[in-house]
């Protein structure tokens, strides 16, 4: 079995037939932990939608070591881009991970409920289950989502910036999680984010994204205090 | 209560009538609970006058190609249902298309709306053999409900209703999060197009049975009101269409009991229902609210 769980071969993203990516070229490992980092605009989410198939490659190949059509992956996404006129539980939003196993005429049974129930615990909610989503405070909606991701029983879960908009303690405890899963499951994970010192400590290789190049590294490489120093000045 | 037990007794003689109005109020709900989450509410003002003025199309073009068609005919309740949904439907679809140009789309539907809206009443000027009879039928021609038409909705109605239930987590996952459903390799535009079919359905038989601003009432305030009283999606769209039919039933007892025209006397009720929903909640958070300081 290749141990490539996705390889992206020259390929270029955009929006509009309008390339804000180019000739992007790079491989993510199983048990890989990466994280997509580069100042605002660079292309992070674009990167991240196109690796989902959410947007057109323009140009290239993205090639995935899974099929995609019967276990497709897990996609955590930034949760202001939900709608809150909707009346839905905690359950029924885990659930929703579920659907990508379920064909349309197959209702919802004992063992997806029993699935979300376990995704649910895995990220420290259970108990909140029942509860209004839009009741919850931001990092506990965070930990919803990611729970629904793992509903999936995806072979590579994907966060857009799983820590926007919560506060430090919470991100701290997302992001702890998140480690946890790559390392206790050996889930590949890829995030994008902008919290450098949170991401620095725990991701073991960084996507660096600028002027529409990337460059792929191990962490201690890519984010050594020297190079931060040039692109941001000190921590 | 002697009304209450003449209209529902076998022998009633608008039965049909009222067993449409309770139709009309248990699904236009079911449909609206989309266009409430889709963020689509002014589209149910336009969609049932686009609907109206397909009727009065429907009806102008055959006078003018095949002659004057039959009133009270099986035939013409076809007709108006062929011109009703070949025009919301293509009016839906256009709106829904444009619909990601998100700052102009009042605009678009306000236009949409008074154009059918002009279209109707010249459709009409141009049918005067028809006028009459067709201004009952735009407004809403629920008394003249027979056995045929309510034969049609059964099957329309029930069709939908059963679609809507048994692809619930389908529309519930495209409407909720379409990137999601992306990803899972559902095909978000034929889960569209197929909502917006019975959306199209529903509201051209609506504005046949109940006329436009009965089938927009329904459409969107029962399920105003069962947002506010649910927290999961299964109650709330059974809660909505729960609160239509129990409007539409007490409404139609109202509109005879105290002789008052059918379709506002049911929109009213449906409104104070909504009203007096808002005002509990806003007393109780603000009790809620003033316990906690």
């Amino acid at each position: 079995m290749s141990n490539t769980l996705l390889r992206l071969q020259d390929v270029s993203l955009g929006y509009d037939g309008q390339a804000v990516l180019e000739h992007i070229s790079f491989a993510i490992e199983r048990g890989e932990f990466l994280a997509l980092l580069g100042p605002n605009g660079a292309g992070k989410t674009t990167l991240l939608r196109g690796m989902l198939g959410l947007i057109p490659v323009l140009a290239g190949r993205i090639t995935y070591g899974f099929d995609r059509s019967t276990s497709p992956p897990g996609y955590v996404p930034q949760r202001d881009t939900l709608d809150p006129i909707f009346p839905i539980t905690v359950r029924e939003v885990v659930l929703m991970g579920t659907y990508a196993r379920l064909a349309p005429l197959r209702p919802i049974g004992r063992q997806q409920r029993q699935l979300a129930a376990a995704c649910l615990a895995q990220v420290g909610l259970a108990s909140l289950a029942d509860r209004p989503f839009w009741a919850l405070s931001g990092g506990q909606k965070q930990r919803v989502l990611i729970a629904r991701g793992l509903a999936v029983e995806p072979n590579i879960l994907l966060l857009d910036e799983p820590t926007a908009g919560v506060d430090p303690g919470a991100a701290a405890a997302i992001m702890d999680l998140i480690a946890q899963l790559n390392r206790d499951r050996g889930l590949t994970v890829v995030l994008v984010s902008h919290h450098l010192r949170l991401v620095r400590s725990l991701v073991r290789s960084v996507l660096w994204i600028e002027d529409g190049r990337v460059s792929k590294g191990a962490t201690e490489v890519m984010l050594a205090p020297e190079r931060i120093m040039d692109i941001f000045g000190p921590l | 209560m002697d009304t209450l037990v003449e209209i529902v007794s076998p022998g009633f003689l608008l039965r049909e009538a009222l067993i449409g109005s309770v139709l009309v109020g248990c699904i236009c709900p079911l449909v609206g609970v989309y266009f409430v989450l889709r963020r689509m509410i002014f589209l149910g003002v336009a969609l049932p006058q686009v609907s109206a003025a397909g009727i009065a199309l429907a009806f102008l073009t055959y006078r003018l190609l095949l002659g004057q068609h039959q009133h009270f005919m099986a035939s013409e309740r076809w007709l108006a249902l062929l011109g009703s949904l070949s025009c919301t439907l293509i009016g839906l679809l256009i709106l829904a298309a444009l619909a990601q140009h998100r700052e102009t789309i009042e605009a678009r539907i306000g236009v949409t709306y008074a154009i059918a809206a002009a279209a109707t009443i010249l459709c009409l000027a141009l049918d005067p053999a028809a006028e009459a009879h067709m201004v009952n039928l735009l407004k809403g021609d629920i008394l003249a409900t027979t056995g045929l038409s309510l034969t049609l909705m059964v099957g329309v109605f029930g069709a939908v209703a059963l679609l809507l239930l048994i692809f619930r987590k389908e529309f519930l996952l495209v409407s909720f999060d379409r990137d999601q459903a992306v990803i899972f390799g559902k095909h978000a535009g034929l889960w569209d197009g197929l909502l917006y079919l019975m959306i199209g359905l529903t509201i051209s038989l609506g504005v046949m049975t109940a006329g436009p601003l009965v089938t927009f009432g329904f459409l969107v305030i029962p399920p105003l009101t069962a947002r506010m009283l649910t927290r999961q999606m299964l109650t709330f769209s059974l809660t909505a269409a729960g609160l239509g039919a129990m409007t539409a039933f007490a409404g139609f007892y109202c509109a005879y009991r105290f002789d008052l025209p059918l379709g506002p006397a049911e929109v009213a009720l449906a409104s104070l229902g909504l009203a007096v929903v808002t005002t509990t909640r806003g007393l109780s958070r603000m009790l809620g609210k003033w316990q906690v300081t």
